[in-house]
């Protein structure tokens, strides 16, 4: 089983993750981040290092319900390799609950 | 006609975006154990205890796993210690690399196993299994490890007495090679070694050593505690786990490179 982002992400993208994926299996829409299942070696680095606690072990029984969402959007969205500047209100959003219906199914613009 | 089957490794072109590097000395263990060092691409960065994705050509396809990378930062070529898997998609042919061999290396080193990860503290522990040694025998020859912590404590934990050899012989190496031992004040590094097949000086499972207090027996140190010890643990996910839940209990926080704490963990990446 690999990772999984969740709506944790949604409003916050902090990026860290980025940083150290050692595939660079993670992609951008405009406000959440996804990771390409096929892609994932399940190393785990990324897990510890979000800021929003957004990504899950795939043997935890809530990461099913995500790894849809994650597979759709890895093959929408493009794929980010380096760490940016997280969305500007992403310390009010961190923490909050249910923000699915707040996201946004648009790539994410290119730098 | 002799057949000749050619390496996997040389056939085809090799993807773009990636290192090949030349295969420098392959040395066996054990039936399931070997390390192999190799050539360090000019400007390949990485930080002691870090991974990096290493593979081979099969079938004209570059397939890759994560390694850790046991020679220090500092070092001029790569080391890394692997398992050998019966059937495995990788090591069934890695295992029989031979010296001017190349194999290929993608170009992002990652990872938690590092200084980084970890807030400052007293003794650095060090709780591994099998190949789970890997980092740490890139961290224990590390200078910034030794500067960072009065005390190091490796531990190894394997099936069998054999499978110690590799840990023995590096900190051995390291204790009596004249640059290491000058550099290094390598009075701070303890070896502690347990297996749980065979009979041996210390038997057990790290986590009952730790739990019954017989580890920090042989140590002659106390028991963990987050005020003066930062752990880091690399092993099966089962010894991963559980030496996780000793630590938790024990109040142990989490680190990350951007949130430094108490401890780190990284899966061994076996087949």
């Amino acid at each position: 089983m690999t990772f999984v982002v969740n709506d944790k992400c949604i409003k916050c993208k902090y990026t860290d993750c980025v940083d150290v994926c050692p595939v660079d299996c993670f992609y951008e829409g405009k406000n959440m981040l996804v990771i390409n299942p096929d892609e994932c070696i399940d190393c785990g680095v990324c897990e510890p290092e979000c800021p929003a606690d957004a990504i899950l072990d795939g043997n935890d029984p809530e990461a099913a319900k995500w790894i849809e969402l994650n597979t759709k959007f890895s093959t929408i969205w493009p794929v980010i390799t380096e760490k940016k500047e997280p969305l500007t209100d992403a310390e009010e959003w961190n923490g909050v609950d249910d923000k699915l219906k707040l996201l946004s199914e648009e790539a994410s613009q290119a730098a | 006609m002799n057949i000749i089957t050619k390496p996997a490794s040389t056939e085809t072109k090799i993807p773009d975006g990636v290192f090949q590097e030349t295969v420098l000395e392959v040395q066996h263990y054990t039936e399931t154990l070997f390390k192999f060092r190799t050539t360090r691409p000019d400007g390949f960065r990485f930080r002691s205890g870090e991974f990096v994705m290493i593979g081979l050509m099969i079938d004209g396809k570059p397939l890759y796993r994560a390694y850790s990378i046991a020679s220090p930062a500092w070092g001029e070529e790569l080391e890394f210690y692997s398992i050998k898997v019966p059937n495995g998609p990788l090591t069934s042919h890695l295992q029989k690399i031979k010296v001017g061999d190349k194999i290929l290396m993608r170009k992002k080193p990652t990872g938690t196993l590092v200084i980084d990860a970890l807030s400052p503290g007293k003794r650095l522990y060090m709780f591994s299994t099998g190949t789970g040694i890997a980092p740490f025998a890139s961290l224990i020859r590390d200078i910034e490890t030794y500067e960072k912590f009065d005390e190091l404590i490796l531990t190894h934990t394997c099936r069998e007495i054999s499978e110690l050899q590799y840990g023995i012989d590096l900190v051995e190496e390291i204790k009596n090679d004249e640059m290491l031992s000058e550099l290094l004040d390598t009075s701070k590094l303890h070896h502690f070694t347990s297996v749980t097949r065979e009979d041996y000086k210390v038997c057990g499972r790290i986590t009952d050593l730790m739990k019954s207090g017989e580890l920090f027996k042989h140590l002659s140190l106390p028991a963990l505690d987050p005020k003066n010890d930062r752990a880091m643990i690399c092993g099966s996910t089962a010894m991963l786990k559980d030496t996780q839940l000793i630590l938790e209990k024990s109040d142990f926080i989490e680190g990350a490179n951007n949130r430094p704490a108490d401890y780190v963990i990284e899966r061994a990446f076996a087949e």
